[in-house]
């Protein structure tokens, strides 16, 4: 449950970033500067930093019980910014690693943001984990109706 | 030494196709075995191997989208408009897949709803659902192809 929640989770995210960068046509130049190797290890993060938070918002719930349905709301809320913060903070290791070879003084202006961004990176993840549980317990509701036959 | 970028993302095309490969005969597996006559212990056994799929799709759909956007990334900056026919067969197929994604989770907390319950044999009515979600599964895997296919040799 946890498994195909998470991933559902990531790649129905990023798969929407895709879509709506290519839909207007900035999509190339995002992904320009982008080294593959190092795209790739971002999407890996983003899934494993999303399973852990998926891991710990069911943690003790059954979802495939009627009751636990609001608990897992404002759990997926208070753990989406847990995994805004955590996948921040993966990014932002990446990004101080390959700059301070190149020029070490990028780390004051890296930490004065750092706290301003924290907060952002919170709210967008919460934000993204309120709307997936609510996307979530849809579909939920459509499995019922699926197998729901005598 | 460096990496050769060739070499990555001939791997890249490889794992995306591998991917594919084993979401696609997985749901034509499950199909095929959901349309057999059958008795407690088979659907038993259905449901494991349903079960069993789920987990795999979603290791295949992690590793299709990874796979796919840095399959994308090796067009660079060259990367056709969305404008162009290429550009639209790439939109249709990226929301298509997207479509896909959002309704196998159905598919999966289904199977996880019903490997709990304890009722073997199954019904036919239940048979014949979960013959609807893997031939419906498995016939998206092949539009999705197709356009796949269109994008690379069309």
């Amino acid at each position: 449950m946890e498994w195909s929640l998470a991933t559902f989770h990531a790649s129905a995210f990023v798969l929407a970033i895709v879509f709506f960068l290519y839909s207007r046509d900035a999509l190339g130049s995002a992904l320009g500067g982008l080294n593959t190797l190092v795209g790739l290890g971002l999407f890996v993060a983003l899934w494993g930093t999303t399973y852990l938070t998926t891991c710990r918002a069911l943690r003790g719930l059954d979802l495939l019980r009627e009751g636990d349905h609001l608990l897992f709301a404002r759990r997926a809320f208070r753990w989406g910014a847990a995994n805004g913060m955590a996948f921040l903070g993966v990014l932002g290791v990446v990004l101080i690693a390959s700059a301070v070879f190149v020029s070490p003084t990028v780390l004051l202006p890296v930490l004065f943001v750092a706290p301003f961004a924290l907060v952002i990176s919170a709210v967008v993840g919460a934000v993204v984990g309120a709307v997936f549980s609510a996307i979530d317990l849809a579909l939920l509701a459509v499995a019922r109706a699926a197998l729901d036959v005598r | 030494m460096p990496l050769d970028a060739h070499a990555l993302h001939l791997a890249i095309r490889w794992l995306h196709v591998a991917a594919m490969a084993t979401a696609f005969g997985g749901a034509l597996t499950v199909f095929a075995l959901s349309a057999r006559t059958r008795n407690a212990a088979l659907d038993a056994a259905l449901v494991e191997v349903a079960l069993r799929y789920e987990f795999m799709f979603w290791l295949a759909a992690g590793v299709l989208a990874m796979t796919g956007i840095g399959n994308l990334a090796a067009f660079g900056t060259g990367l056709p408009l969305s404008r162009t026919d290429w550009g639209m067969t790439f939109v249709l197929k990226l929301g298509f897949v997207l479509g896909l994604i959002v309704l196998s989770l159905p598919r999966t907390l289904a199977i996880a709803r019903l490997h709990r319950s304890a009722s073997r044999p199954l019904t036919e009515a239940l048979q014949s659902r979960l013959r609807a979600m893997y031939g419906g599964t498995g016939a998206a895997f092949a539009v999705a192809l197709g356009l796949a296919v269109w994008l690379a040799h069309g």
